[in-house]
């Protein structure tokens, strides 16, 4: 399973904080943004950074592990 | 002894902060410190033409704690600082409380003043910490950071 969390007015718009995701062998980050993007288009127009298992990821082309932790963000307002 | 555990150089936590503390800390780590510049970070009562209450913090904790370890790293290497400290609150803030505290401390008041500048620009960019403020009307998340 792939843990796929949100965080703020992404969470919000989400309604959940947390999701369990079947892991499919061969998934790269990209399918995964696709598959949640459909599933929750008005959370996605904020999305605009990636983390997987707590990094920075800017390469969607990226294979993604099973067990995987991947975060949708967007812009951060910390401070 | 003084009955003050030492507290981790980098922290994310609900409860307010002491500069006081935090600067004897910093001052603590070295006797060659000759300067220390600080940012605090307050929640304002006011905020896009209305009145702010509260702000609430939300965070990828364990993700944001690693990435102010780094800030603090790259930083006193960057300015070659003796030490630094980041301490951000999360939880819900009232207007006119603190936020966050940054502290920076050089052998001279220039690389002090530049990385803690430095330290609050990137902390703003690169720390996935979000920012809801409440305000009688309702409540709504920043997602903008002039």
């Amino acid at each position: 399973m792939i843990k796929v969390l949100f965080f703020g007015p992404v969470a919000e718009r989400v309604g959940a904080n947390t999701l369990q995701v079947e892991f499919r062998p061969g998934m790269r980050l990209h399918d995964l943004h696709q598959q949640m993007q459909g599933l929750y288009p008005a959370a996605f127009e904020i999305v605009c950074f990636t983390a997987v298992n707590g990094e920075h990821v800017r390469d969607v082309q990226l294979p993604v592990a099973d067990n995987s932790e991947v975060v949708f963000m967007s812009k951060f307002s910390g401070g | 002894m003084n009955g003050h555990a030492m507290k981790a150089a980098v922290r994310i936590q609900q409860e307010d902060f002491s500069q006081d503390e935090e600067i004897s800390a910093l001052r603590a780590s070295s006797k060659r410190m000759g300067g220390i510049a600080t940012f605090t970070g307050c929640a304002r009562d006011f905020s896009e033409g209305r009145s702010v209450s509260r702000i609430s913090f939300d965070a990828y904790g364990s993700m944001a704690e690693a990435e102010m370890n780094k800030l603090r790293a790259e930083a006193i290497a960057r300015f070659t600082l003796l030490d630094a400290r980041i301490v951000h609150r999360v939880g819900v803030v009232g207007a006119g409380e603190q936020i966050v505290f940054i502290a920076a401390g050089a052998e001279h008041r220039a690389p002090a003043l530049q990385a803690c500048h430095w330290l609050i620009d990137e902390l703003k960019l690169r720390v996935p910490i979000w920012k809801k403020e409440i305000t009688p009307e309702g409540e709504s998340w920043v997602t903008s950071h002039p």
